[in-house]
Formats: C-alpha cells, sequence, structure tokens
C-alpha cells in the first residue's frame, strides 16, 4: 500500500504547527504534504497534490473550510478517490451541532491527542476499506448540503428590483425576470433573455434575498431562476447541464447540487 | 407627554385619586351644612342640609373629575376651561342633586327653602367664597395628578436609561470574552507550551492582563486613557501571536494624555472589528494603528487598519450591534459634543474614529 499523504489548511501558524507535531506523534508513517494558511490555498494545493486526507480549519481568510471542502468537490478529477476530509475548528455550540447532524469528522481546538488519536483510528479504517473510498465524494456532498447555509436568513428582506449601474444610469431589473446569476471575480452578472449587467456584491449575500423556491442554487456559481430552465441534460462523462429557455448557454450543475434534478 | 404614560406604581390611580377627592369633598359637604343651618340659618333641619349637602357635593366632585379625566386625561388642564367645568358641573350637581335628596328625604322639591331676606347678603358672600374654594381645590387636584404622573414618566424614563446601560454593559463583556477567541487563544498556549516554553509564559501574561483589564473597565465608569491602551496591546498582542506575521500593530498615546479619564471599553470593540472584519479574512492581512490626539478642546481616539475595507465583508449583526452601542454610550455621555465615524482607509481598509470633549 502506497504511503498515506495529508494536507493541512490553517491559518494560524502555532495551531498549524501543533496539530503537525500531534499527527506526528499519533500516525509516524503518515505524509504530510505541507501546511497551507488560508482557503484559496488549501483548493490549490489539494488540486496539486491530491491527498489522502484533508485537515480544514472551518474559519480561513480567503474561503472557509466549508468553502474550500464545497468547492473541491465540484472541482474533483473523477478519476481520484476524493480525500477523507477532518474539519477542525474553535469552540462553537452551533458549528458542532451541525457537524454530528451531518456526521462530519471534526477535531476541536485545542487538539487533544485522545481525541486526534480517535479520528486517526477512523481514518485508517475507512482508507483500508476501498468500497467507502469510492463513497467518499458522495458522503462529503451530503455532509455539506446540511452545513453549507443555503436557507434564506429569517426575517431578511426579500429583493423585488435588481438596480445595476450601466455607464452613467441605473438600470432597475425585476427579479422575476432574470434567468440566471452568475458570480465573476468580484462581481454578480445579472442575465436577462435580452440583457446581461454586472452588480457589486457577491452571490453569498445575494442568495439569502432571493426566494428560495424560485432562485436555485445549481453550482457555487450560479443561481438559477427554475422557471426558466428547460431541462437537465446529461452527458456521456455524467456531468448535468441545464437547457434555459430563452437563452442560447446552458449552465453546468456541480456534482453538490445534482441531487435537485434526480426525476421523481 | 400625551402618549404612553407609564403606569405608575400603586394599583389604580385614578380610583385611588379620586377616592381621596371624593373623601374631602364629603368633609367639604359637612362644613357647608353646618354653615347652613347655623350661619345662613336656613329653616331646614341640619339632617336634611347633610343630605343635600351630600348629594349635591359627591355628584360635583364626580362630574369634575370625570369631565378633567375625559377632557384631559393626566394633562395639565388650560385654566379657563377648566374653570368652566367647574361652573357647569357644580351647577349640574346642584340640580341633580337636589331632585336626588328630595327623592331620598321624601320631600317635595318645592318646599326646598329659599333663603330669606334678612341672610340674602350672608348667603352671596358665603356662595362666592364656596365656588371660589371648589374652584381652587379642584383645579390644585388637577394639577397635583399632573404632576405625579410626569413625575412618574420622569422615574421610568430614568429607569429606562440605567436598564439600557446595564444591557450595554453585559453585552460588552459577553462580546469581549466571547468563548470562540478563548478557547482560539489557549489552543495557541498549549501548542507554544510544547515548542516554546518562554513565548508561552509571555502569552499567558498578556491573556492575564487582557482578563483583568477587560473585567475591571466593564465595571468602572472612567478609567484612565492609559489603562485602555494597556488593554489595547494586551489584545493586539495575543492577536499578534495567533496571526503571526498576518499582523502587525503600532500604539500611539502621547504622554501628556495618559491620565485622561474615558469611559471605558470604546476602543476595544473598534479593535476587535478591524480584526474580525478587515485583517482575518484577508489573506495577506495587514497592519492596525490605534492612536489617540487632541484637537482643540477634543480627545481624538482612532483605530485604522488596513484590512479588506467597509464593503469587503458583510458587517455581521454582531458587529452592528457593536457599533451601534458605541454611538449610543457616546450620544448618552457627551450629545452631539461626542461623536463617531467609519471612514474607508486608503489605499484600503477602515479608519474609526471618537471624538470626545474635553
Amino acid at each position: 500500500m502506497n504511503k498515506i499523504r495529508a494536507l493541512i489548511a490553517e491559518d494560524e501558524p502555532i495551531l498549524a504547527h501543533t496539530l503537525l507535531l500531534a499527527l506526528q506523534r499519533l500516525w509516524p508513517e503518515l505524509q504530510v504534504g505541507g501546511v497551507v494558511e488560508n482557503g484559496i490555498a488549501a483548493v490549490a494545493e489539494a488540486l496539486a497534490q491530491r491527498p489522502d486526507v484533508l485537515f480544514l480549519d472551518i474559519k480561513m481568510p480567503g474561503k472557509t473550510g466549508l468553502e474550500a471542502a464545497q468547492e473541491l468537490a465540484e472541482d474533483w478529477p473523477e478519476d481520484v478517490p476524493f480525500p477523507l476530509v477532518v474539519f477542525v475548528t474553535a469552540y462553537d455550540q452551533y458549528a458542532l451541532q451541525a457537524f454530528d447532524q451531518a456526521a462530519a469528522d471534526y477535531v476541536l481546538k485545542p487538539v487533544s491527542d485522545e481525541r486526534l488519536g480517535k479520528t486517526v483510528e477512523r481514518l485508517k479504517a475507512r482508507l483500508a476499506a476501498h468500497t467507502e473510498r469510492n463513497a467518499e465524494l458522495e458522503r462529503i456532498v451530503g455532509q455539506l448540503r446540511s452545513l453549507v447555509p443555503h436557507a434564506p436568513a429569517a426575517g431578511g428582506e426579500r429583493l423585488s428590483v435588481i438596480r445595476a449601474a450601466v455607464g452613467n444610469q441605473v438600470r432597475l431589473i425585476p427579479v422575476a425576470e432574470v434567468l440566471y446569476f452568475e458570480a465573476t471575480d468580484k462581481y454578480v452578472n445579472v442575465v436577462t433573455a435580452d440583457s446581461e449587467s454586472l452588480i457589486r456584491t457577491s452571490l453569498r449575500e445575494l442568495l439569502p434575498q432571493l426566494d428560495s423556491e424560485r432562485f436555485w442554487q445549481v453550482h457555487r456559481g450560479t443561481v438559477v431562476n427554475i422557471g426558466a430552465v428547460q431541462a437537465a441534460v446529461r452527458d456521456e462523462a455524467g456531468k448535468l447541464s441545464l437547457k434555459l429557455r430563452g437563452r442560447p448557454e446552458s449552465l453546468p450543475v456541480s456534482r453538490v447540487f445534482a441531487h435537485l434534478f434526480r426525476q421523481m | 407627554m400625551n402618549t404612553a404614560l407609564p403606569v405608575s406604581a400603586a394599583p389604580y390611580p385614578r380610583l385611588r385619586r379620586f377616592a381621596i377627592d371624593f373623601l374631602i369633598t364629603q368633609v367639604f359637604n359637612l362644613i357647608i351644612a353646618v354653615l347652613i343651618t347655623y350661619v345662613v340659618r336656613a329653616h331646614d333641619s341640619f339632617f336634611t342640609n347633610l343630605v343635600i349637602s351630600v348629594c349635591i357635593g359627591s355628584l360635583a366632585v364626580t362630574f369634575i373629575d370625570g369631565g378633567r379625566l375625559l377632557l384631559w386625561r393626566e394633562d395639565r388642564p388650560p385654566r379657563v376651561p377648566f374653570a368652566l367645568l367647574v361652573l357647569a358641573s357644580f351647577a349640574a350637581a346642584q340640580f341633580f342633586g337636589k331632585i336626588i335628596a328630595s327623592q331620598l328625604l321624601d320631600i317635595p322639591l318645592t318646599e326646598f327653602s329659599t333663603v330669606r331676606g334678612g341672610n340674602a347678603a350672608a348667603m352671596l358672600i358665603g356662595s362666592t367664597f364656596t365656588f371660589a374654594f371648589i374652584i381652587w381645590f379642584f383645579w390644585s387636584r388637577a394639577r397635583m395628578a399632573y404632576l405625579s404622573a410626569a413625575a412618574e414618566a420622569e422615574k421610568a424614563r430614568a429607569a429606562a436609561v440605567e436598564r439600557q446601560a446595564m444591557q450595554a454593559q453585559l453585552q460588552m463583556l459577553q462580546a469581549q470574552i466571547e468563548p470562540h477567541m478563548l478557547f482560539n487563544t489557549l489552543a495557541n498556549l498549549q501548542g507554544l507550551i510544547a515548542v516554546d516554553p518562554a513565548r508561552a509564559q509571555r502569552m499567558l501574561e498578556q491573556l492575564i492582563q487582557y482578563l483583568r483589564a477587560t473585567l475591571s473597565s466593564s465595571r468602572a465608569e472612567q478609567v484612565p486613557l492609559a489603562h485602555e491602551f494597556s488593554l489595547m496591546d494586551a489584545y493586539l498582542g495575543l492577536m499578534k501571536v495567533r496571526m503571526g506575521s498576518r499582523l502587525a500593530y503600532t500604539l500611539d498615546l502621547p504622554p501628556a494624555l495618559k491620565d485622561l479619564q474615558v469611559p471605558p471599553m470604546l476602543l476595544q470593540p473598534l479593535a476587535e472589528n478591524a480584526i474580525k472584519h478587515g485583517l482575518e479574512p484577508k489573506v495577506e492581512g495587514g497592519s492596525i494603528t490605534v492612536r489617540a490626539e487632541r484637537r482643540g478642546d477634543a480627545l481624538l481616539l482612532t483605530v485604522a487598519d488596513t484590512g479588506l475595507g467597509l464593503d469587503g465583508a458583510p458587517a455581521s449583526d454582531g458587529t452592528r450591534v457593536g457599533l451601534s452601542n458605541i454611538r449610543e454610550r457616546l450620544q448618552a455621555l457627551y450629545g452631539v459634543r461626542g461623536g463617531f465615524s467609519l471612514l474607508p482607509n486608503t489605499p484600503n481598509g477602515v479608519i474609526a474614529q471618537i471624538t470626545i470633549p474635553l
């Protein structure tokens, strides 16, 4: 059996070092391929190193641990088994409840050898069982579904009109006319049947203000007006995409959201 | 004062007041009965006069108090309309009181005495005084009612202010020693003990200084500015250990301002805000500068960071509460002479500034 490889993503240097030392103590044969300090580097390094085990701090700059996991689940290559993910978090009552409900692996900071030892045993057992390895991606997708907050914030206001600056005028776009929202670098592209406008916000901020019955997130960067979707099409490689009414382009659906388009 | 008057402490304050008015009126009725019988010398007996007097007086007090409540509630009644109310009430009470009395005594209304010639002057003087006295009496009672309602309202307001202050204090305390911060710091300490005991020792000292300063600050009303800066030093020092090279900080307190007394915990939420929303979520980190300076007759406290900036991270509700607390505290303490502003820093980040009059 090949050496088991791990990657640690933790923004606080002392904590990263502590976790590294504890792992060396409890799991000497584990090869830690490095420590990254933020969510963006975590995704890039994980895709490059393709580790077997991934320790993800929840609160990191750039991207949270959950966002990094979600992005990895979307971009992970088909032919490589998905890493076993262990979330690392400081005390947070609500986060812990969520982790327990999602049956996700997590360790608490400060890390105790006893708790980490148990995690190590569990990881070893799951790495040994090949069938489980193959189901790892589905497992994490299922966990993320309940961990990543997508329910609209209670009491939040609903947007009815999008105000988009175009040149020196502000265009008013009724939300009902929007076919989909697409995240670009710092902006969100608002697409209707006959126009595209950029607004300076993030999908994360926009999402709670949309009617969740009507607007579905189908990819980390796409929210679609479900009334505008004509069909969900699966290609030969098994990838899912949406055909729209009134637009020529089709929108990819990520693994994380594919369950929304299973037949009834 | 017209709306939302507080309910006073005693139950049924209006009923209580009416009962007192009623009782005083009865004493007054007794006096009038004595006067009419023995001074004016109407030919009716003392008992008859007393019954008539009680009937008229009771109706009068009911009309006047009832009318006042209906027309002006707890407010101070205007002078002339109030006098008119008293006169009208008294006339009505005379009319209906006599009818009731005649029923009670079984004497026809027509047989009630009219005052005979010799005593007409005495009657005139007597009734003038009576009217004047009645008007004055009820006017004072109405004023007292108004004043006591105003006093109650003032008391309730003072209590509300105090409650707000208490709440702010509690919230501050909770905000400072939030479990997430504490456990993260302890996790760092645990790690340091193994690899660098000397640094762990320093970090522990900083944690102790931070906890001690936080607790004593949240109990005091005023603290020396130097105290607030040493709290800043401890807090930012702890954060520096945690964030490593991602955080740099500078404290700038001119010696002349060290002993100035300021309200505690004004800087702390600003620094925490800068870390939480500006620097911690920024991949490359940045720096914080905390500065005190004197400008004219005002003290300027500034917390500037080079973080993500005002529109970088959406402000959480917790932050908004923290900042609106600061604004409310300054408003309560200094009115318009105090100030709080949040401005963009160049090239990026936020400048939070507090102005305190000296």
